[in-house]
């Protein structure tokens, strides 16, 4: 595992005195991701977390593990035997919503459908949405530039993402989105669980329409008509419908929700660090290597469950088979045994070891989108708009829990 | 120099060809390193730019073999 980057640094384990002193609870025996004050103290946590807590146990509803190292989360992520995603990604997953495919599956069922999937996200393929994507980043500039301010969450941020994937991948209708992205952000953060289940479903109706529909209608080649056509499974048995109404659920789930999160920070952090934004002003070419840095930097995944299948150790914790372990992509992103200063954000690092996309063969398949996306974003907003600052008396809102998301952020130029 | 590109953990995160383009091709379909399960020759010239394509894989996918 060790690549000659890794850094001996230890640290002393938590104690109990200090995280109830700083973070109000301890960290390790009774963590929790929906605390408000994790929200609150996201950054402070993590940093805190990553090096003093390797593992740290929740007992909310039916208890999870959290794993915050860079090479434990790496080695469980890649370890799908023992680390099994079958049984959800969700802690405390509602009931009575169907598991998503294929992110929520293993091989070699998992890998019959990326293989299909990949070649519709592949980075030729992004490359190419890079012109409609910006016409559509400008496009929604046009909408605000003249009024000299915009609530960038609800009238840029949520819907770009929506906008690249339904346009180019999915060809759903437009005025479809905003359900959608509310069906998705309530189904994630809605406090009751039950009402998180009642959000999820309606996203599934909606696109077991739009699947049902398309099926009658003349094939376009397109992501839409791979999902149709299938794949065949190792004991010789077609993927049912069910499965397919889930590859789309969970393309849809993915790429609506999450992106949005990373723009919206990286445009609130140059907001408010002249210095940095002067710098990719003077200096437009580092903006590719910037996207990395803030998706490394801003999360919009904390951490994704997997469900063990035998009793296994991990950073001298025993962990029982059938436990449901987090991987905490977030932390991964910061530990400071594999790279310099992780708590500070600097677009000119090279080669960033990140896991804001994952790790392992359930790798985010939009990453490469996302990444289109994001530069385009932040190339176009600050030829447009290059002077801006966070609106007087405002400040940024956010929710935490295994996802995260800014649910408002007021800007004015 | 010479780097492995491991066959399993290759997850198609793509970061080897953005740092070190004339070192690691992409599969053009779908994205994943076309030299998963080989090791190849580093060109002359490309050593840094190569150690920070291994540097920058998420998986660890990408040894270098000799120096």
């Amino acid at each position: 595992m060790n690549d000659g980057e890794s850094r001996n640094d230890t640290y002393p384990r938590a104690t109990r005195e200090e995280m109830i002193e700083r973070f109000g609870r301890d960290l390790v025996n009774d963590f929790d991701l929906d605390d408000p004050r994790f929200n609150d103290q996201f950054n402070e946590t993590l940093n805190y977390m990553v090096r003093k807590c390797p593992v740290a146990h929740s007992q909310v509803g039916r208890g999870y593990y959290v794993l915050t190292t860079q090479d434990d989360v790496r080695a469980a992520a890649q370890n799908w035997k023992t680390f099994s995603a079958a049984k959800g990604y969700m802690p405390n997953r509602p009931d009575g919503i169907p598991y998503l495919i294929p992110e929520e599956s293993d091989p070699p069922l998992h890998t019959r459908w990326r293989h299909k999937l990949n070649p519709h996200l592949s980075p030729k393929v992004c490359a190419a949405m890079d012109q409609p994507v910006r016409n559509d980043v400008n496009e929604l500039i046009d909408r605000f530039i003249e009024k000299g301010e915009c609530e960038f969450i609800s009238e840029f941020g949520a819907l770009l993402p929506g906008w690249a994937f339904f346009k180019n991948v999915l060809g759903v209708p437009l005025e479809d989105l905003p359900a959608l992205v509310n069906g998705v952000e309530e189904g994630t953060f809605a406090p009751d669980l039950d009402e998180r289940a009642r959000h999820f479903s309606g996203v599934f109706d909606y696109l077991e329409k739009h699947l049902k529909w398309r099926s009658t209608q003349p094939a376009r080649g397109d992501l839409i008509d791979t999902i149709l056509a299938g794949v065949t499974y190792d004991d010789g048995t077609e993927a049912p419908w069910e499965h397919k109404v889930s590859v789309l659920v969970d393309l849809t789930f993915g790429g609506i929700a999450t992106t949005t999160f990373v723009m919206a920070s990286a445009l609130h952090h140059l907001a408010t660090h002249r210095d940095q934004l002067q710098l990719l002003l003077d200096d437009p070419s580092l903006i590719e290597n910037a996207v990395e840095e803030y998706a490394r930097y801003f999360p919009p995944v904390v951490a994704l469950g997997r469900t063990t299948t035998c009793d296994v150790e991990v950073a001298g914790t025993q962990i029982k088979e059938g436990e449901f372990v987090m991987l905490g992509y977030a932390y991964a992103s910061r530990d400071p045994r594999h790279m310099d200063e992780p708590e500070k954000i600097d677009v000119r690092r090279q080669g960033i070891p990140h896991s804001t996309f994952g790790v392992g063969p359930h790798r985010c398949i939009g990453s490469n989108l996302a990444r289109v996306e994001l530069r385009a974003t932040l190339e176009e907003w600050l030829k447009r708009i290059p002077d801006f600052h966070v609106k007087e008396g405002t400040a940024p809102t956010y929710v935490t829990g295994y996802l995260r998301s800014m649910r408002s952020l007021h800007l004015v130029w | 120099m010479k780097v492995h590109i491991d066959e399993v953990n290759c997850s198609g995160h793509g970061r080897c060809a953005k740092y070190a383009p004339n070192v690691f091709r992409l599969n053009d379909e779908d994205g994943y390193n076309a030299d998963r399960g080989q090791t190849i020759e580093v060109p002359a010239g490309e050593e840094a730019n190569a150690k920070l394509g291994v540097k920058s894989c998420p998986e660890r996918a990408i040894t270098i073999v000799e120096d």
